[in-house]
């Protein structure tokens, strides 16, 4: 299989409220290197960056100092708009909390990602239908997110983060709300993906979830640098 | 393209969900559009009666003044204007105002003279005034309970209580200038307000050429230096600028509203829930540009304030056109007791329609901007940090 | 001074306006001077999330002046029963010449906002931003701009006084009466004709060579032919296409053609003319943006569909010029 290097973190710092007397570092000097269809997690106990860290693999917030290739273009100090794009066409986000919005549908909720693109609403419908059936969802298709199971949210938001055909996938805490048997679904899910090709990164403290076969390699952390 | 679209949609769908949050800006946003629409409409409707009004009225009237006064006038005076060149057919005039103490009202008494039949058509009854009898505006009639062949008395200067029978009444639909009026013969006026038969309250000047009016004006009064030659266009003028002027302050009164309005509008968009902070953090984490956001904010501007724009507009209009001034008309009463029975005809045009935009909708959309950007520029990380 | 709410509308609208511009030349200046895209620190992020506010209020202040040149020339037209001897907008415009200049200063405004957006437009989808100097450095000469519209504004309508006799389109736009309008409607009508639709088809045949070949020479004559476009269309709207709307062979009035008994004609007419001269400026302006900046060289789509719909508009405009010319009984031979 290509091993080709998709992203490579080189000597990354976040600093927030800099210059501040609440000034913090919450990512350190870190550097890693993630290959296509790999599977990596980060682990480590909760405000030791792992978050901080995705948000910045994830082209979310741009990193103080250090450099971030993605495909060996360098993008941390790219303007917002730009990442934006890039984040739009590149990741799909599996949040702690689903972050759904409530009062809309299921598919509204899953097609939104797409709106502000110049993608077609036919060629929208049918991804996401595709998707939602696919994560069994597609008969709650027409109710809204408040009136979901907690494992049902779940997957809607699994369904959101795929809407855009990512090649890579960032999960931050994906089990940290659900119960042993939604985890393992879940985890079964991941799974899935990465046997379709698609590169994890997922930070977790969950043995649950660092413990499984498919994932290829742990990376841990603590008070922002890998250790 | 389809991207506007689709957000657009959402911004609809997002409205929608918050409806009973944004009904008191479109409620309060209507009320305003509604009364400066109410006012626009009804000053242009003042307006266009009193060109319509006008059009038939003579090109030129002459009066004379007195330390500035209007005066009654020698009938004489008519020889010297007949003399200028350009002149056609001279009428004097007789008119004045009566003040009935029974209802209050001030009614305009107006004496017969040719040609005043063909000016004022529409009426029920006829138009028949002769000695003893009269013809009344609605407004009169309404006042009094007078129905055709009813008696109008009115008491002369000698304070004796002359009786006239109604044989018409005018139902002219703009009622603007026959409301008040009482028409009666020439020899009955005399009587009434004790005019001797040699003066009139003012003359009528036809003239050949229209571009000449000016011109004969300037000469009659070189040839009779105490008179006041006014032109139709003048008037008109005058009406114009009376409204505008009018209703130029009632808008500008108006602006305190509006900026009370305006204030409402910046702490709605500033003082977004919890739930819709979230909401846009949200989207921002999914992909959406603050640029989009922005647009999300500038398409919820724009619905709101086009539903209220409607609203308002419609309100007014039908306020003004169908319910015949309801709400204006005890503050417009207030000079005389006989006002119109408003019927106005309807009209609107577009720059009516851009005058109110320029009055309500800019302001607003100016006022959204900057607490829109506020709310766009939402990290997209902080649905993370949770 | 004469209390119409159109002017107050105006007025008000003006100082909206106004607030909003100096707001936005107050971050103009800060990012003028702390500007340093290389950096990654959360002020440069703050400034760059400025941008996003300073381009929303150029987009309303360029539709701002687009409605405020209609309501202006609307207001102006519904003032001339003041005035005595004015018939329309000219006669209202003539009662105080500033009249003049700030139509001229609202034209101006509404070219400068609209090419500002553009190159706002291509220079937030260039990696880099090399633009943002440029911008900001213009953003600071359209507030001035602004104030001297609201200042000429107010004083137009202040000097404003009903007795004040003036001439109207009949004096300034005839042939007798001197100066630049009345040389203007007494250009001889055959070579005008000539003149106009040539410039027209010359204009659209340099935008189409443009779109065939990808000669950065071609779209610099586009720039630079839209403002000769635009000046000769005026001169032809009173020289002689107004008089096809009218149907009367002296009546030279560029605003007229705006009224509801023309069926408001005027409207798609000037919409069509304006926008085919922003578009056509935009693209000659930014391929001289693209000769000082390099790394521009990706705009090239963008002038693309500039130059499509600068063509598309003006073909537009010479459609509805042309089509009184040859469906209506009226003719100008002679003339």
């Amino acid at each position: 299989m290509n091993r080709e290097t998709v992203i490579r973190v080189e000597n990354v710092s976040k600093c927030i409220n800099r210059g501040r007397p609440n000034e913090v570092w919450p990512v350190r000097g870190v550097s890693l290197e993630i290959e296509r269809a790999q599977c990596v997690v980060l682990k480590g106990p909760s405000g030791s960056g792992k978050t901080s860290l995705l948000s910045l693999i994830g082209c979310m917030s741009r990193p103080t100092e250090g450099r971030i290739l993605l495909h060996g273009r360098d993008v941390a100090k790219l303007p917002e708009r730009f990442l934006t794009e890039i984040r739009r066409n590149t990741f799909g986000f599996i949040f702690q909390q689903f972050n759904l919005i409530p009062g809309i549908t299921v598919k509204e909720n899953v097609m939104l990602p797409l709106y502000p693109t110049e993608m077609g609403l036919t060629e929208i419908k049918t991804r996401a239908e595709r998707l939602m059936k696919k994560l069994r969802i597609y008969e709650r298709r027409h109710f809204h997110v408040k009136g979901l199971s907690g494992g049902e949210q779940q997957r809607v938001a699994i369904a959101r983060a795929l809407i855009n055909d990512p090649e890579i996938i960032l999960a931050d805490e994906p089990t940290a709300h659900l119960d042993t048997r939604l985890s393992v679904e879940l985890i079964e899910i991941l799974k899935g993906l990465k046997e379709e090709g698609k590169t994890l990164v997922i930070a977790t403290h969950d043995p649950l979830v660092y413990e499984q076969g498919f994932v290829d390699r742990v990376v841990e952390m603590r008070d922002g640098r890998v250790i | 393209m389809i991207k506007h679209l689709k957000i657009l949609e959402f911004a609809l769908s997002s409205l929608w969900r918050r409806k009973f949050k944004n009904l008191g800006l479109i409620v309060v946003f209507s009320l305003i559009i509604f009364t400066l629409s109410s006012i626009v409409f009804l000053t242009y409707s003042f307006k266009r009666e009193a060109v319509a009004v006008l059009k038939d009225a003579p090109e030129l009237i002459v009066q004379r003044l007195s330390a500035g006064r209007h005066e009654m006038m020698p009938v004489e005076y008519m020889k010297k204007i007949k003399d200028i060149p350009g002149v056609g057919k001279i009428v004097p005039r007789l008119w004045g105002y009566y003040y009935d103490i029974s209802t209050g009202g001030n009614y305009t008494v107006m004496a017969l003279r040719e040609g005043l039949q063909d000016k004022i058509s529409l009426m029920e009854g006829s138009f028949v005034v002769g000695s003893g009898s009269c013809v009344v505006g609605r407004g009169v009639a309404d006042a009094r309970f007078l129905d055709i062949g009813s008696i109008m008395p009115l008491i002369g200067a000698d304070g004796k209580v002359r009786r006239f029978r109604v044989a018409g009444i005018f139902t002219d639909e703009s009622n603007l200038l026959t409301n008040d009026l009482v028409i009666i013969g020439e020899k009955d006026f005399r009587e009434v307000f004790r005019i001797p038969q040699s003066i009139a309250t003012d003359i009528v000047v036809q003239i050949y050429n229209p571009t000449e009016v000016d011109n004969i004006a300037r000469k009659i009064k070189e040839a009779l230096p105490d008179t006041r030659p006014i032109t139709r266009r003048e008037i008109l003028r005058t009406y114009d600028t009376l409204f505008d002027w009018r209703s130029g302050m009632v808008l500008t009164m108006f602006l305190g509203a509006i900026l009370a309005f305006v204030i409402l509008a910046w702490d709605k968009a500033t003082g977004l829930s919890a739930e819709e902070r979230h909401e846009i953090a949200i989207l921002k984490a999914i992909g959406w540009e603050t640029s989009d956001v922005m647009e999300l904010k500038f398409w919820e501007g724009f619905i709101i304030s086009s539903l209220s724009f409607l609203t308002g507009l419609i309100g007014g209009y039908l306020h003004i056109y169908f319910f015949g001034a309801s709400i204006f008309s005890p503050a417009l009463k207030g000079w005389s007791v006989i006002f119109p029975e408003f019927r106005l005809v309807p009209y609107i045009n577009i720059y009516q329609i851009a005058v109110l935009l320029f009055f309500t909708v800019i302001p607003y959309m100016a006022a959204t901007i900057v607490p829109s950007w506020k709310a766009a520029i939402t990290d997209p990380d902080v649905v993370m940090r949770g | 001074m004469i209390l119409h709410p159109g002017i107050i509308a105006l007025l008000v609208g003006s100082l909206i306006v106004l607030a909003l511009l100096l707001y936005g030349s107050v971050l103009a200046v800060v990012i003028l001077r702390r500007w340093d895209i290389k950096s990654s620190s959360e002020f440069q992020l703050g400034l760059e999330r400025k941008t996003y506010l300073v381009s929303t209020i150029m987009s309303f202040v360029l539709g701002f002046e687009v409605l405020a040149i209609f309501l202006f020339i609307y207001t102006v037209d519904d003032l001339h029963r003041q005035f005595v001897g004015a018939m329309c907008a000219t006669g209202s415009l003539n009662a105080n010449p500033v009249g003049w200049y700030v139509l001229y200063v609202k034209m101006l405004l509404f070219f400068i906002s609209s090419l500002w957006i553009g190159i706002n437009y291509v220079d937030q989808r260039t990696e880099g931003f090399p633009l943002v100097r440029f911008k900001y450095g213009m953003l600071l000469l359209v507030a001035p701009l602004v104030l001297v519209d609201v200042y000429l504004q107010s004083r137009y309508f202040l000097g404003l006084t009903p007795d004040i006799i003036t001439s109207c389109c009949g004096a300034l736009f005839s042939k007798e009466g001197g100066g630049l309008s009345s040389s203007l409607s007494s250009l001889p009508v055959r070579p005008m004709r000539y003149i106009f639709f040539t410039v027209l088809g010359l204009y659209v045949l340099a935008g189409l060579i443009s779109l065939k070949r990808q000669k950065g020479i071609f779209r610099g004559l586009m720039g630079i032919f839209s403002v000769i476009v635009f000046l000769i269309s005026l001169a032809s709207i009173i020289s002689f296409v107004s008089l096809y709307f009218y149907e009367i062979p002296t009546h030279h009035c560029p605003f007229d053609i705006l009224q509801g008994y023309y069926n408001y004609i005027g409207y798609p007419l000037y919409g069509a003319l304006f926008s085919g001269t922003a578009f056509g400026l935009l693209t000659g302006f930014t391929e001289i943006l693209k000769k000082l900046f390099p790394s521009l060289e990706k705009i090239n789509r963008y002038q693309r569909k500039w130059t499509i719909l600068s063509i598309l508009f003006m073909v537009i405009f010479t459609l509805i010029s042309l089509y009184p010319m040859l469906f209506s009984s009226f003719t100008l031979e002679g003339y």
